[in-house]
């Protein structure tokens, strides 16, 4: 079966510095991938060159088959990005946005309204379709732009930090949603700093630091290779990242 | 002297500096900014020359009588400067409340909330005066040293008239508060200054509307009404010109007045505007402007999506319609003239208002490219999708070009109906004019945000310059064409070709130099 994502020997530099360093990854088609590191690791800057935002000093990315920087179109075809800050339009209401990135990835109408119709009333955006987005809260934004990310039924959903600064409410909304696309078929790739997030919902699990893969695999074959049998995700990332550093006394006090 | 850290004057210094790097990050960054800095402190210069010494040389023996034209038109001068400096003040006020970020922590601090405001509305007072200061000192200095030191009184003057606009911005934009919401109020601010500056233009333009007879017989008249021995002005209206003179009487009560207008201001709004601020300051979260829920309309193909965001988003802008209102009522004396003359059958002006629209085009499409292409608000958006990047350019050239081709259809179109020459040669050049400002904004994007519309714009000087150059030299091979000579028109028609030519940017290159500059 062909990966959902394939990643080999991928390097970005900004200033001479390494921010990827020849990463390799696989990411299996239909499951949930959890890419963890702690910040500046180089998450961001991974999933934004397999977006398309950003090119590589070197290394193959490949989506579902298609060679992601000879042929970017037919990968961005099958592709959704949601970053952590909504790409958003302030002065456009949710079915306009809708409207313009259904027209961006070339769905046509008579399947585009009815989906659109689906996505607002699926994420409890349906009464306020009728409203710009400037007057949003974040958790409303948030949910445009995942609306926006599904509206062309994207095989393969990238979502970088998608619970920052939701609700437990709206942040349950975005998991269900998470998990019934994976239901689906889906093959959804996540980062997160909310390790309970990728313990309970991530088939496997990704570790990054300093733009290398660390660690990889369920987070029972991450323990495995730690040794640590009863190991929270939290006690084998610290591990894995060497972050266990205390606080200062001063802070402390 | 240090002021200490809390104290009001802290505060105020606090507020100039912000105002200060404000108006630096308007010029744009690093050598940018330093030559424009430097044509900045160069304008005081030049005006000193130029304007204050011939003027100090042509005033050094005359007196200004206070006689009833001499105080009319001080009072008109008054009356101008104050509503163009309220029309500024009622903007800054709302973007004091509105724009700026910090008045939560403000008033989070121990100082007092009414202080905190007294002290911004001092320091939009104070903008409002440098703004005007420094271009009348250049020109008054020179005059006081040859012989008038008592005209300095009119920076006096010109404090209290900022003093007494900013008073009644307050006021005007507290009631609207009240009235209409704080959003409402920040679109109408910026709608009402620019009425305001489009105003003074078409007072100025007067001559042109009204003609050489009309505007004479006019003048005649109210010069004869001014010395007409039944013609009383009221009590006082004497003191501006008195002021403005150097004498100290008037010149205090002025002063007074102006900081008694302020203070009452602050006096009857402050405890409600800090009430409104916090309101302004939710404005956020505080769910967005309903729409009429209407049919969805979705595009077949992508050009048609990003054309339609495109519209949306240039109608929904108050501030950028606001900028293109202005430079469309400047087009409105232009257009009279031309259809007057085309009527007429007048040679010259014809000609001359078929070039002033070409180049009024083509800055109008600039402005609107400069939006649609530089200042998207979500490019990984578009980065990310399939649609090749050249779809999505084309769509937003169209749709900065589509509103101007609406706004000036019905100029053109009779006047190619009345004068078919003129006006074919009017609508090759406004065409010419904005494929080249829409060709020079894709080639030379700048990624900027929507909502620093004029601060972008100021900033890309480069390109505005170029744009305009080109604008002009195509305006006048859109006069000269208009004026039947074709082969005089071929000669700045291919220097403009030839700008736009070596302007030009491959696709690689544009790809770099956004790279660079994100």
């Amino acid at each position: 079966m062909t990966d959902a994502l394939a990643i080999t020997g991928l390097s970005k530099t900004f200033g001479g510095k390494f921010a990827v360093d020849n990463l390799s990854l696989r990411v299996r088609a239909g499951e949930l991938y959890a890419l963890l590191g702690p910040n500046g690791a180089g998450k961001t800057t991974t999933l934004r060159m397999v977006a398309g935002l950003l090119k590589p000093n070197s290394g193959e990315i490949a989506v579902f088959g298609h060679d992601a920087l000879k042929d970017p179109a037919a990968a961005k075809q099958v592709i959704a990005w949601a970053p952590d800050e909504p790409m958003l339009y302030d002065r456009l209401t949710p079915m306009e946005y809708l409207e313009f990135v259904a027209g961006l990835w070339g769905v046509p109408a008579t399947a585009a309204l009815p989906r659109a119709e689906e996505l607002l009333k699926w994420l409890g955006l349906w009464d306020n379709r009728g409203e710009r987005c400037e007057g949003f809260s974040r958790g409303m934004k948030q949910k445009t732009a995942l609306a926006g990310a599904l509206i062309h039924d994207p095989k393969l959903l990238i979502l970088d930090e998608p619970l920052t600064g939701l609700d437990a409410a709206v942040a349950r909304q975005v998991k269900d949603l998470l998990q019934a696309r994976v239901k689906g078929g889906a093959t959804v790739i996540l980062t997160t700093h909310i390790l309970e997030v990728a313990e309970r919902m991530a088939d496997r699990i990704g570790i990054i630091n300093n733009g290398r893969l660390v660690a990889e695999g369920t987070l029972d074959e991450l323990r495995t290779r730690t040794g640590e049998g009863n190991a929270t995700l939290e006690d084998l990332f610290l591990e894995l990242t060497g972050a266990e550093d205390a606080a200062p006394e001063s802070v402390r006090r | 002297m240090i002021a200490p850290a809390g104290s009001t004057l802290w505060l105020l210094r606090h507020e100039l500096r912000l105002s200060w790097r404000g108006i630096m990050t308007r010029r744009g960054r690093g050598r940018g900014r330093f030559r424009a800095l430097w044509l900045t402190a160069l304008l005081p210069v030049i005006l000193f020359f130029t304007a204050g010494l011939p003027l100090a040389f042509a005033l050094k023996r005359v007196q200004i009588p206070v006689a009833p034209i001499s105080i009319a038109i001080a009072a008109a001068v008054g009356v101008a400067l104050f509503t163009l400096m309220l029309s500024q003040t009622l903007s800054a006020a709302v973007d004091a409340l509105y724009e700026r970020a910090d008045l939560d922590l403000l008033f989070s601090s121990p100082m007092k909330p009414r202080s905190v405001l007294a002290v911004r509305f001092l320091a939009v007072a104070v903008n409002v005066f440098a703004l005007f200061g420094i271009v009348t000192t250049a020109i008054l200095l020179p005059i006081a040293v040859m012989g008038h030191p008592g005209w300095l009184a009119v920076e006096g003057v010109l404090f209290a008239i900022a003093l007494a606009a900013t008073g009644v911005g307050l006021l005007i934009a507290g009631g609207l508060f009240r009235l209409i919401g704080p959003r409402r109020t920040r679109t109408l601010g910026q709608v009402l200054a620019a009425i305001t500056g489009a105003a003074f233009f078409l007072v100025g333009q007067g001559y042109n509307i009204l003609g050489r007879h009309q505007s004479a017989s006019a003048w005649t008249s109210l010069v004869q009404l001014a010395n007409a021995p039944r013609f009383r002005l009221p009590p006082g209206v004497d003191w501006l010109l008195r002021a403005m003179l150097g004498e100290p009487g008037p010149l205090i009560a002025v002063l007074v007045a102006g900081a008694g207008v302020f203070l009452i201001a602050n006096q009857l709004l402050g405890a409600r505007f800090a009430a409104d601020a916090a309101s302004a300051a939710g404005i956020g979260t505080g769910g967005g402007k309903a729409r009429r829920v209407g049919r969805a309309r979705f595009a077949a193909d992508a050009f048609g999506a990003t054309l339609s965001k495109e519209l949306r988003l240039i109608a929904r802008d108050p501030a950028l319609i606001s900028q293109v209102l202005l430079r469309v009522l400047y087009i409105l004396p232009l257009g009279f003239v031309a259809l007057r003359n085309a009527g007429t059958a007048q040679t010259l002006a014809l000609p001359g208002s078929a070039a002033a629209l070409s180049l009024i085009a083509g800055q109008i499409v600039g402005s609107l490219a400069w939006i649609t292409i530089s200042a998207e608000d979500a490019p990984d958006l578009l980065s990310c999708a399939p649609t090749p990047m050249r779809t999505l350019r084309r769509a937003k050239i169209a749709a900065a070009i589509l509103p101007v081709a609406v706004l000036l259809a019905p100029v053109l179109l009779p006047m190619i109906v009345m004068a078919p020459l003129a006006g074919l040669a009017a609508t090759a050049g406004c065409a010419a004019s904005a494929g080249m400002t829409a060709a020079l904004n894709v080639w030379w994007q700048r990624p900027g945000k929507r909502s620093e519309f004029r601060r972008q714009r100021q900033a890309s000087w480069g390109v505005t310059l170029a744009e305009f150059g080109l604008g002009l030299i195509i305006a006048v091979a859109t006069g000269l064409l208009a004026f039947g000579g074709f082969g005089w028109a071929l000669i700045p028609a291919a220097l403009a070709l030839v700008g736009v030519l070596l302007l030009s940017r491959s696709d690689a290159q544009i790809a770099r130099a956004l790279r660079a500059a994100t």
